[in-house]
Formats: structure tokens, sequence, C-alpha cells
């Protein structure tokens, strides 16, 4: 999975749960700018996971700062 | 009386939980404003920001008849969380009445401006449970416990560096007394996912999409005053890494076991709702 589609699959699991566009999102785009609190933020993690059949240890979420964060945590998963 | 009923189980075992509690409290939580507080190491040279907070606080704590009015009512046929809730508002009545005296006895505010808004907030404004069930309420304070436990944590610190003896003991004392409430929460909502797991995740799931902190609609300018409080470092990570994780771990429930629920949640509130449209709409 390339980076380009991590990012579609995030826009559209955050659109599902936040309700609201995402359009202009990039890697570099810190997701309490984008709107989205702590509870919809590990909702969409959870579904992310829960599609990619994967699981980012607990530890590392509170790491997670932009949605490139995020990103490259489920790629180091993927590769894992 | 029928005695082996799930209320039953639950409700004696609830007791023990809150005699435990409330031996802890009596033997080595208990403190007193009189004698507990080093008044004479309160700052009258501590910063504005730090006496905005304190008074922030201070507000939230006042509303304390409505707090203690609505617990008290939803769980009055529930004997050891009723119990709980009494102790818990003599607990938390001089949490507001530390930080307005220290108000006062720092010359940060006079005894007027102190009565002043004791008047204009509980003559303008009334807090109203957010949730209507025993359940719901005891999740809401589980999670809002821990994060006033950890405002007031970060708050210590601050006081501290102000080099206000007095305002940060306040401080240790009410940290204390709300990880413990939080802490009494935590264990009933263990008891209550033993009788239903899944049912009670949900009804968590259910408080954490519609959680606010208590001041939220009480304290006029809110909204400022959250940004000063913010400064003492508490921002939307704090949740995640000491309250919403550290809570699972302790309640033996899986992120993803949580998303589920929030899952069902979101279902159950959609179909509140359309009922309520269509009972409008048939009106």
């Amino acid at each position: 999975m390339s980076d380009k589609d991590l990012l579609q699959m995030f826009k559209v699991v955050a659109e599902r749960v936040d309700k609201k566009s995402f359009a202009d999102i990039t890697r570099e785009s810190v997701i309490t700018d984008l709107g989205v609190d702590s509870l919809s933020m590990m909702q969409i993690v959870g579904e992310m996971e829960t599609e990619l059949d994967l699981q980012i240890p607990d530890e590392d979420l509170v790491e997670i700062v932009t949605v490139g964060d995020l990103c490259a945590k489920i790629e180091n998963r993927m590769g894992a | 009386m029928p005695r082996n009923t799930p209320r039953r189980r639950i409700e004696e075992k609830l007791y023990a939980q809150y005699m435990d509690f409330f031996e802890k409290a009596e033997r080595e939580r208990r403190w007193n404003v009189f004698d507990d507080i080093p008044w004479d190491e309160a700052n009258p040279e501590a910063s504005d920001d730090l006496a905005l907070c304190a008074e922030t606080f201070a507000s939230v704590e006042m509303f304390l008849p409505d707090y203690t009015a609505g617990g008290l009512n939803v769980v009055r046929d529930y004997f050891g969380r009723a119990w709980f809730q009494a102790n818990w508002g003599y607990e938390e009545s001089k949490h507001s009445l530390a930080l307005g005296e220290w108000l006062v006895r720092s010359g940060k505010r006079s005894k007027d401006e102190w009565f002043d808004l004791q008047e204009s907030l509980l003559q303008m404004r009334k807090w109203q449970p957010l949730f209507t069930t025993a359940r719901q309420m005891t999740a809401y304070g589980m999670i809002q416990e821990q994060a006033t436990f950890l405002i007031y944590v970060k708050h210590r610190e601050r006081a501290r560096q102000e080099n206000d003896a007095c305002l940060a003991k306040i401080y240790d004392y009410v940290a204390r007394d709300e990880r413990a409430h939080s802490k009494f929460y935590q264990d009933v909502i263990k008891v209550l996912m033993e009788e239903d797991r899944e049912g009670t995740l949900v009804d968590i799931a259910h408080v954490l999409a519609n959680f606010k902190m208590p001041g939220v609609d009480l304290v006029p300018d809110y909204d400022e005053r959250i940004l000063k409080m913010r400064d003492a470092g508490i921002d939307r990570n704090v949740f995640i890494r000491k309250i919403y994780l550290p809570v699972l771990k302790y309640l033996g429930v899986s992120r993803h076991e949580m998303l589920s629920a929030q899952r069902k949640a979101i279902d159950a509130q959609k179909k509140a709702q359309a009922n309520d449209d269509a009972t409008h709409a048939a009106e």
C-alpha cells in the first residue's frame, strides 16, 4: 500500500467518523488542527487498524501528531 | 425479598467496595482546611494567571449543591453508591472552600469579590446532569474525576514554581481526593461489567462521545479561562495518554472492544434520534 493510498484511507475513515470533509489534508497536517478530537482520533486509528488487520502498540499512539505520523506507524506495522 | 438477583449481587459487591473506599478515606486521606493548609505560605506576588485558574476551579467546584442533588437522585436506590455520593459531597465541599479561602487570604480577591462571584454563579446558572442513568453517571464520574485529578496535579506544579506552598498544598489534597473518586468509579464500572459487559461498555462509549467538563456551561468566559489552564501543560494528548488508555487497561478492555462499543453506541443514538423524530412528526 502506497503513501497515497494510506492518506486516502485516512481521509475516507476520518470523514466517516467525523462527518465532515477532509479534502485538503496532507501528511504534514496536524491532526488536532483538523478539528479531530482525541476520541475521534482513537476511532479513526481503530477503524484503520481493523481495515488493514494490524495493531499499533498503545505506547506508539501518543507519538502521533500529524497524519504522516499515523501513516508511518501503519507502514511500520505492515513491514513488521 | 429475592436474594440471588443480579441487582443484589451488584449491591453486595458495591457495598464492600464502598466500605473499602471509606475506610481508606477515614484512615489515610482526611484533611481539614483549618489545620492542614499552610495559609501563611500563600504568595501575594503569585501571577494573576495562577489566581484566575484557582478562581475557575473554585467556580466549578461551587456548583456542589447541583452536583450532589443530581448525583444522589440518580443513585438513591443503590446503597453503596448513594453513601459514596454523600461522602463525595463532603470531600468536594472542602475543595471550593479551600480555593476560595486562598483567593481571599492571598489578597488575589477581596472578600466582596468572592461573595459576588458565589452569588452571581449560583443565582444565574444551574448544572444539569448530562446523563440520566446511574451507570452512565458512574462512567462520567470515572472520566471526569480522572481528568480533574490530572489538571490539579499540573497546577500543583505550577503553584510550586510560583513559590506558593499554600496553593500547592491545596491542589495536593484536592488531587488526591479526585484520584480516589475516579478509582472508586472505575471499581464500580468493573463490577457492573461483570454483570453486563456489553451494555456497560456501550454506556461508557456514549459518555465519551457526549463528554464535557462540568465548567463548560457554568463558568463565564470558560473558553478564555481554559486557555490559561492549558498553559500548565494540559492538552488533548493527555486525554489519550493519561485517561483513555490507562482507564481501558484498568478495566481490562482492549481498544478494539471499545471501538466496537462505540459503533453500537452510535447506532443506538441514531435509533433514539429516529424515534424522537418520528414522535415529533406524529404530533
